[in-house]
This record gives C-alpha cells, structure tokens and sequence, in this order.
C-alpha cells in the first residue's frame, strides 16, 4: 500500500486518525520550523529591512488564522505524543480509549485558552 | 435481500461486482459468499474452513474493516454489503491473499518453547503456577488470521517488517516460564523490522477479533529487549 497506508482513515478507529494527524501535524511543524530558520537568516540582513517586510506581512490579524492552525498543529502533535509515550512499553493498554478522550478534550481546552489569548494580544 | 458488493480481482484488473444474496436471521458473510458461490457465480475464490472463528482462514475487509466473515451476521451490517481483500497482502484471486510472507514471519520469531535441557527420552514435566499462565495466556489465542497486520501502518511502509502478530506471537513464547530462547528472539524482534518499526497507532489491538491486543504484547516484547540490550552494554 506504500505511505498511503498512513493516510487511510476510512473503517479505522479513533487511534488510526490519532496516528495520521500525529504525522500530519508533524510535518507542518517541520515546515513551520523550516519557514522559522528562514526568518532567522532574514537577520542576517543588519539593517533590519528584510525582517522588518516579513514581519509586517506575517504578524497581522489577517494572518492570524494561520497562527492558530499552528497552534493547534503543535498542541495536537504535544499531547497526542505524550499520550504515546504513556502507552510505550505497554503500559496502560487496557485504559486506551478514556485516556485518548482525556488527550482529546486537553487539545481542545489548551487550543481555546491558546487561541484566546493570542486574539486578545492582537487586539481583537 | 443483501446486496452484497464483492471487490473482485482476475490477474489482471481489479473490479467491483455486485450480487443479490437472500439474508436470514443469524445468516453470516461467510454463508453469503457461499451463497454467490454456489448459486451465482462459481469463479468467486475466498478462503474459509471451520466456519466457528477458530481457524481464521476467511478474514477479509467487511464494510471497510477487517472481520471474520464467519463471525459477522449480515442483518447486522444492514443492507449493503462489501466484501474487499485484506490490505497490506498480495492479492491472488478476489479475495484470497498471499499469506506466504506473513507465515514466514511468524516462523522467523521461533514460536515455540526452546529449552536448554531438551530430551525427548526423558521428558520432564514442567510446572506453571496460574499467574505464571496468565502472563501469556490471553496471546495464545491469536489465530493468525492476519487483520492486524492488515491495517498496521508500518507494515504498509516495509514489507519486511515482522507485523503485530508475529511479534505477539514472540512475545507469547518469551512471557512463557518454560521458555529459555528470549535471548534467540529478542535478536530477531530486535532488529530494524522489528518492535522499534512500531509506530503504536494501536489499530491492530482494534480490529483483532479475539480481542489479544497485539499492540500491547509488541510494546511489551519492546520493553524486554530494552531492557536485554541494557543488560547486555551494562555487562549484568
């Protein structure tokens, strides 16, 4: 089936859409921290010009959304990760299914608090 | 009536076809593909023998999820039926896979009591006390019916990987007290396609039907090896 295998969400349970949104959400990390070093070497510019653009453009209400997207991206990838690492090693199996609802509602209630604040910074 | 939508393949292209299958109370998948077999179309090739969930010859993707076609009533899944080939397998004919390679992980992991005092002249009784048996007992009733390998997403990534179920089978043998070959498999299990391949989705503890959570024995087959390749850099 190749890497399509780790996609395949249909007739799956909770712990499959955990598994693909685990990856998912990792790699729009890895191109969050890409595009973050990117803005880094913007510094290399002493003038301060270059950070200074990509700042106007990325730090704006408009651009807001996104911010929270990656908010919920690194909050999903967190959490969901501690939770396997509670399972490594085999313990805690038998408690799978309320402890991914613990990790569910913990996402959903770190994300609100996150996304709030952020709103509430930005003036909105 | 069932309409029963069969994911049919001939060697050469893979098709979907559909069939009328008269569904009584207590009727299960496996007697509708009897029925088509034997009233509709006999090329139709699954795979079926003791029809009681013991044998596990005939698990194939019923309504998108691994299951027993013995096992699974039709009037319980509703009107429309489909029928594919489990995933993560070579398919040979409609329904039927190749299980050559699953087999040959299973036999790869030794599962079988390996003792040092081995003496077929003067067998030697050895005594298990309950909770020693209930170490490993609930991972002797896998029946190798190969749906958690079906849905493991490092299995779809690396053929070679061993798949849950050989590794729950390891891990059955190494839990055992009469066992004296954990350091044999903990070489085999320890190796790139083996527990460290786990990405823990845990799908395979879903969809098992006699409910073994191989998941959980690949987990604990990995913490024993740590623990052996710990044992073995700090020289105990």
């Amino acid at each position: 089936m190749g890497i399509s295998g780790w996609f395949k969400l249909g007739g799956r349970s909770v712990f499959s859409w955990a598994f693909t949104f685990q990856r998912l959400t990792g790699i729009v990390l890895l191109i969050y921290l890409l595009a973050h070093l990117t803005y880094l070497t913007s510094l290399l510019d002493k003038t301060g010009a270059t950070y200074e653009s990509m700042i106007s453009l990325t730090v704006s209400r408009q651009f807001l959304i996104f911010d929270l997207l990656l908010v919920l991206c690194g909050v999903f990838h967190g959490i969901n990760g501690l939770r396997i690492i509670i399972h490594e090693f085999g313990f805690a199996h038998e408690y799978r299914k309320p402890i991914i609802a613990v990790a569910a509602i913990l996402i959903v209630a770190v994300w609100l608090y996150a996304s709030y604040v952020m709103c509430s910074l930005t003036g909105g | 009536m069932a309409e029963f939508r069969v994911r049919r393949y001939d060697g050469f292209r893979s098709y979907w076809q559909s069939f009328e299958v008269p569904a009584k109370r207590g009727m299960t998948v496996l007697e509708g593909l009897y029925y088509i077999k034997e009233n509709l179309d006999s090329s139709l090739a699954f795979r079926a023998s003791c029809r009681m969930g013991i044998c596990g010859s005939c698990a194939v993707k019923i309504n998108g999820k691994p299951r027993l076609a013995c096992e699974t009533q039709i009037l319980f899944l509703g009107d429309k039926i489909t029928v594919e080939p489990l995933e993560n397998y070579r398919v040979i004919k409609d329904l039927v896979t190749d299980f050559e390679g699953f087999f040959a992980k299973h036999k790869a992991v030794k599962p079988y009591l390996i003792r040092k005092d081995e003496n077929y002249e003067e067998p030697k009784e050895l005594l298990q006390t309950p909770e020693q048996l209930n170490e490993y007992y609930v991972f002797t009733l896998c029946i190798k019916c190969g749906a958690c390998y079906s849905v493991c997403p490092a299995a779809s990534t690396l053929d070679s990987y061993l798949g849950p179920a050989a590794m729950a089978a390891a891990y059955r043998f190494c839990a055992d007290s009469r066992d004296e070959g954990q350091r044999d498999r903990y070489e085999v299990v320890s190796s790139s396609q083996g527990v460290w391949r786990c990405h823990l989705a845990m799908e395979c503890s879903e969809v098992c039907p006699k409910n073994i959570e191989p998941a959980k024995a690949v987990q604990m087959l990995r913490r024993s090896t740590a623990f052996s390749i710990l044992r073995g850099i700090l020289g105990w």
